[in-house]
Parts: structure tokens; sequence; C-alpha cells
């Protein structure tokens, strides 16, 4: 199953430095996630199926017993959140499991009868979600090795739209117009990406920026891309009242005004950091995963509708 | 035991070992001068030499804390004295001191840091007791940037996971106000100026709670909204004679600095209290401005409640356009002049009123984006082909390359 991982790197990477960090849920991350541990259910019906269209995270998705308990440790992660998240949480499951039913084939759904069906790609296809808002991503950061020595006062000498001021940053900066991004190319041969709008807009700028340095003699390759962090916002349409935000959830929330006019809210699962503000815009930022930015959303959303009536 | 050594004084050596109220001494028969009396603890090389240990010494004290940490532990203890905090105060700050300076990560900061940490702890402190201390008095006591402060205090928060409840806006405005020179008479204070302290500090209360409930107070700095509120109620206990001191001025009388957003502030409290003057009844009559609704703080305060509900419209649904009548609402838009009763529909009927929003949702900065287009390509995926001429237009022709090389001599 390795090898089918890494010829669709779509949007969910496989896993998991990240959750290992929360060994509380050792088969269950929310509706999205869940972890790939050895199948226990030799399922080897699929090997004939073309499963590419896929994510990832599916195949391992069909095990009953972690299905299971994907439900119990769900049960026990909506205890904990307040009583109107319940209904928002067992919609997205029930809604969930049409577009993942739908994409299976008959033989893995009949070796395998009760699923857990993975989330779709886009939450955004899916029409019962609680809040009806979905964050736009703003910005992805990724890193990628190109495995060899680079020499930047020549990168920044034959190339254009590269700036290299050694005594400032030991970087050479350099920027496409589409995907519109930034990169930071360093000797070692490692390269930083930002500013893409999406996952596969920052793999196709890396790969650019890739050809880039290819094309001006150096044996660049282009392994292993990661994404470090995800960057994504909205608007929730109605004032919200910090002051009261800060008492209620103090052991998530920094409100400190005289700082900065917004409230940094640290939530536990997923671990992203929200900036909230008064006017009703949310910043999420701190994830690996498009999943965890929609994730925490519908997660703050009931706590803020708490907030919203005017004194 | 033999004594060894000569005499300070007088250079003898004849040395004595003496016992003196059986306490021994030993001291030099020539002169009389005692060179060291019975010691309690000594170390080996001290018992040769016979000298006296200080106790400091002899228990070690000293040498378990280093320097650094006794320095910044004073520096702690000063900044409680100067601030005239409470003894225990001074206790919980330098045992957090001690704490963070203990952690990786404070433990090799600079010097400046490490001063700026005494500081954070004593913020700290102050805010778990809800002693109202803002950052910007500590910021000005150890002059300190206020962003590596905020800094040195977010990483504190986290490090010691200590939980710093808000600053309480009730407190800080006693604590503000105690520090306007205007209840005692003095030099530069015309009499018409002075005010009595209860009374000013009632009404600004009144002012500062009305502010956080129209959604002035959230997100901003405190102290700017303290001092626009002080000065409206300060002018309006006595009109007359105070209207025509502006806020600079009433601020330079007082002895305390005047904030940049303070005119920003109380250019939207007016505006709150304007809005609250059109719907008092008595008041209807007049043409209110901005200098006059000042005489009337006193009623518009008083009933507070009642006029807010009516000169604001406030959302209970999502939309925050203005209101239009029957618009889902069950009951027959509500008449105009009404008063006494409560409102009998969910919105009112005149689309003129301001909703009761934060500043930034009235008078939005930005402009509103374009909804995100939909994008051009279907699914991308991140492995398209990508077109050698697209390449190469980031790279420099020859003779491009030659310009530069002869004008920067790479």
């Amino acid at each position: 199953f390795k090898d089918d991982f890494s010829t669709c790197p779509h949007l969910f990477t496989p896993m998991s430095p990240y959750d290992a960090e929360f060994p509380v849920q050792a088969a269950g991350d929310g509706v999205f996630g869940s972890q790939f541990n050895q199948p226990k259910e030799p399922c080897t019906d699929f090997s004939s199926v073309d499963l590419s269209f896929l994510p990832d995270v599916t195949q391992d998705n069909k095990e009953q017993n972690l299905s299971e308990d994907g439900h119990e440790t769900q049960k026990e992660h909506k205890e904990s959140l307040p009583s109107t998240q319940d209904s928002g949480v067992s919609m997205d499951e029930s809604s969930l499991s049409h577009p993942g039913a739908a994409q299976e084939s008959p033989e893995a759904s009949g070796a395998c009868p009760s699923l857990t069906p993975m989330a779709p790609i886009t939450p955004a296809t899916s029409p019962s979600k609680s809040s009806g808002i979905v964050p736009q991503l703003q910005n992805i950061v990724s890193t990628v090795n190109l495995a060899c020595k680079l020499d930047l006062k020549n990168i920044a000498l034959h190339a254009r739209n590269a700036e290299y001021n050694p005594k400032r940053f030991a970087a050479v900066i350099m920027r496409i117009r589409e995907p519109r991004t930034t990169a930071l190319i360093f000797s070692s041969g490692r390269m930083v990406c930002t500013g893409a709008k999406s996952e596969e807009q920052s793999r196709l700028a890396a790969r650019k920026y890739a050809r880039v340095v290819q094309k001006l003699g150096f044996p660049a390759r282009f392994l292993d891309f990661k994404i470090q962090n995800m960057v994504g916002s909205c608007d929730v349409r109605f004032p919200i009242r910090l002051e009261g935000l800060v008492l209620t959830h103090q052991q998530f929330s920094s409100y400190e005004p005289e700082l900065f006019p917004g409230l940094i809210y640290r939530m536990v699962k997923p671990r992203i950091v929200l900036l909230i503000f008064v006017s009703g815009k949310v910043v999420l930022t701190g994830a690996k995963d498009r999943s965890e930015i929609y994730e925490a959303f519908e997660n703050i959303y009931p706590i803020l509708k708490g907030f919203k009536k005017p004194s | 035991m033999a004594a060894r050594g000569r005499c300070p004084e007088c250079g003898s050596a004849a040395l004595v070992e003496d016992a003196h109220y059986a306490q021994q001494q030993l001291v030099c028969a020539a002169c009389g001068c005692v060179l060291a009396e019975g010691l309690l603890t000594t170390t080996y090389t001290e018992e040769e030499h016979l000298r006296e240990v200080a106790y400091s010494q002899s228990t070690g004290q000293k040498e378990q804390l280093s320097r650094c940490l006794q320095r910044g532990i004073r520096r702690v203890q000063d900044l409680c004295k100067v601030l005239q905090l409470p003894a225990v105060f001074e206790e919980t700050a330098v045992s957090y001191f001690q704490r963070a300076l203990q952690l990786r990560a404070f433990h090799l900061v600079s010097l400046e840091k490490k001063e700026l940490l005494g500081g954070c702890c004593v913020f700290v402190t102050c805010r778990q007791h809800n002693w109202p201390l803002t950052m910007g008095t500590i910021c000005s006591l150890l002059y300190a940037k206020q962003d590596l402060f905020a800094s040195v205090f977010l990483s504190l928060q986290k490090e010691l996971g200590l939980s710093v409840p808000a600053l309480s806006l009730a407190d800080l405005v006693t604590t503000h106000l105690n520090s306007f020179r205007l209840f005692q008479p003095t030099a530069n204070v015309p009499a018409p100026f002075l005010e009595d302290k209860e009374k000013l500090l009632a009404r600004t209360m009144g002012i500062v709670e009305l502010a956080s409930e129209t959604w002035l107070v959230t997100g901003r700095h405190p102290v700017p909204i303290v001092t626009a509120a002080a000065f409206l109620a300060w002018q309006s206990l006595q009109p007359g004679p105070r209207l025509s001191c502006p806020l600079a001025r009433f601020c330079r009388l007082a002895g305390v600095d005047l904030p940049p957003p303070a005119h920003l502030r109380l250019k939207e409290l007016l505006e709150i209290l304007l809005g609250m003057a059109s719907q008092l009844s008595w008041l209807r009559g007049f043409n209110l401005d901005k200098k006059t609704v000042v005489k009337h703080v006193g009623d518009l305060l008083q009933h507070r409640v009642f006029l807010l509900k009516n000169a604001f419209s406030q959302q209970d649904g999502e939309e925050q356009h203005d209101p239009a009548p029957g618009q889902g609402s069950p009951s027959p838009p509500p008449v105009a002049q009404q008063k006494g009763c409560p409102l009998a529909g969910r919105r009112p009927c005149r689309g003129t009123l301001r909703p009761l929003l934060p500043p930034c949702l009235i008078h939005p900065r930005k402009r509103p984006r374009p909804a995100a287009p939909s994008a051009p390509d279907p699914a991308p995926t991140g492995d398209e082909p990508i077109s050698d001429s697209e390449i190469e237009q980031y790279l420099r022709s020859p003779e491009e390359i030659q310009a530069f090389r002869k004008a920067k001599a790479w």
C-alpha cells in the first residue's frame, strides 16, 4: 500500500508524525483522519481495482475494528464539545458517507461491510456543513529538497526573477508569476515556497522553481515535497465579544488588547491557532492539511455563535 | 593549636588563643587586636588561616544563585517597590522569575530580555491578583520597546503555563483616575476645573460601560478609552466653563499623557451619545451637536438601556444589512414613536438606524473582495507539464549577463 500512496500525493499527506502526538485517538481523528496502522484485515480484492482516484487514506479505512474505535473516540470527542456540536458532527458523518460510498467499488463495500468512508476532498461539496461557511486558503508554505549544492551568486546572475543579498539573508529570493509565489533557495539545495493558494499550486510552483534551477545548469531533483503550513481565513458575519470568549475559554485563549486587537485561540484538536477579531473575521493557521482548517473552523463556529448577541 | 601568622595591626607574631566568655578568640598579645573569633563553621583553608567566614559564604547562600539571577531578583524587588505593590506580589513575582530563568527558553537570552522578563513576572503577578497594571506602564518603567515586551510576555505565558486573567476595565478606570490631578487645588488648575473624585469616577465608569456595550472597547487599547471617557465625564459634570476646554488641554492640566487614539475614541463616544439623544423625548426638539450633547450625558447614561435598544438596530438574525420592514417579521412594523414599550417587532422599521456594530464593520477600510474566482482549470493536480518557454522567460539572455557582469563585477 505504501507505493500507492506515493503515486497519489493528493491533498491528504500520508501521515502522521503529527498524529503521533495524540495517542488518545489511536484510531480516529475526527471525521476526516484515521491511522495507517497495518491493516488487520487483508482486503486483497483491491489489487485488481484501480483506486487511484480515491484519496490515499481510504484504503486503510476499511477496517472494521478501526472504524469502531473511530466511532468511539469520536463520541468521546463530541461529549467534550458543547451540545450544539453533536448534531453538526453527526450530520457531517452521515452526509459524508454517501459520497464515500458512491466512490467505492462494489467489491470493497462487500468485503468490509461497516465502513467509515473518507471525507470527500473538498468539503465544499458536502451539502450539510453545519456552518455553511468554508474557510478560504490564503497561503501555503511548502519545502522541497533539490538535492544538489547550488551556487547562489550564479543563480542570481543568470536568473531574471532572483534577488540575492548575502549580507541580509543567505538565500536567493526568486519569484514567478504563475502561480504567484515566492521561493527561498538555499545553497544546500533546500527550497521554501510560499504564497500559493492551494496545495496543487504550491507543488506546481515548486516544480517550476526546480525547473528554473535545472535550466541554470544544476542537477536539481524534486525530493521530499512537503506542505509545512497552511493559512486560511473566513468571515462569520457577526461581531464577536472577545472579552466574553476569553473568560469562558481561558485555557485556550489569549486576548491582550494592548498587544493585538484579535484573540489568539490555540485549539488543541486539531492543533491550529485561530486569530479571532471583533469584526467576525477568523484567520486559521498552523495546519499541515486542509482538513484541519475546516475541522478547526467547524469546532470554533458554535463557540463563536454563543457570543453573537450584543449585550 | 599553634597560631600562625602575624597580627595585621602591629605585625607582632605573638598571637595567643584565648577564650572570652567561652568564645574562642585569637588575640595579639602585643596590641590586643582580635584577629578571629570562635568559628561556627570553617572550611579547611579557613581553619588553616583561622579567619572568619561570613555567614552567607559559609552557608553557600550566594553561591546557589548566579549573579544574573541575583541581579534579576533585585530588579523585580525594585519594581515592586516603585509600584507600591503588596509584599505578597513581590514573593510571587520573584518565584516566577526564578522558575522562568531556569528554563531553556530564557536561560540564554540577551540581558535586555532578562530585564524584561523581570518586568513580565511583575506584570503577570499583578494581573493574576486583578491589580490593574497596564503594559504601557511597565514598558515605560523598564524603558522597553513594547513589541519586545510583548514577545517576552507571550513566551513567558506559554513556558510557565500561566493563566493571565483579562484586564478589568473597572479597576483600570479607578487606577487611572487616581493619577489625574484635578481633585486638589493647584496653581495651574482654575477653580471651575476642579472636580470631586467620586462623582468623576462614577460618571466615567458609566461612560466606559456604555462604550463597552457599543463595541468601542473590544480589540482596542484600554487607556485611550478611559482618558476620553474621563474627559467627557468631567465636561458633563460642569458643562458651562468646561465645554470650551479641548482634550489636549484637559490632559495637560490633569498631568496625564494624551494617547493619540483618545481623539478618535472621543469622536466615537460622541456619535453614540448623539444617536441615543435622538431617542430621548425631551431632547428631540433640540438640534444637538457634539458640543451640546455633553450637557445631557447624565440623562443619557441614566436611561442607557432603553435608549440603546431604540437608537440602534440590534441584529437577531444573520443579516447585518439595513432592516427592511416586514422582512419575515411576524408582527406589524412598530410605530415610529415608540417610547415606553419594548420593541414589538424584531427590527425597527427605520432603515436609517445605525446598526450596533464595531466601528471597523461600520466603516470598513478594505473594499469588499470580489468572490474568489472559480479555478479556470478544472482541478489542478500540481503535476501539469511545464513548458520550456515559460521557464525561459525567467532566465537572462547572454547580453544581459554580460551587461550585469560589467556593472556589478560578479
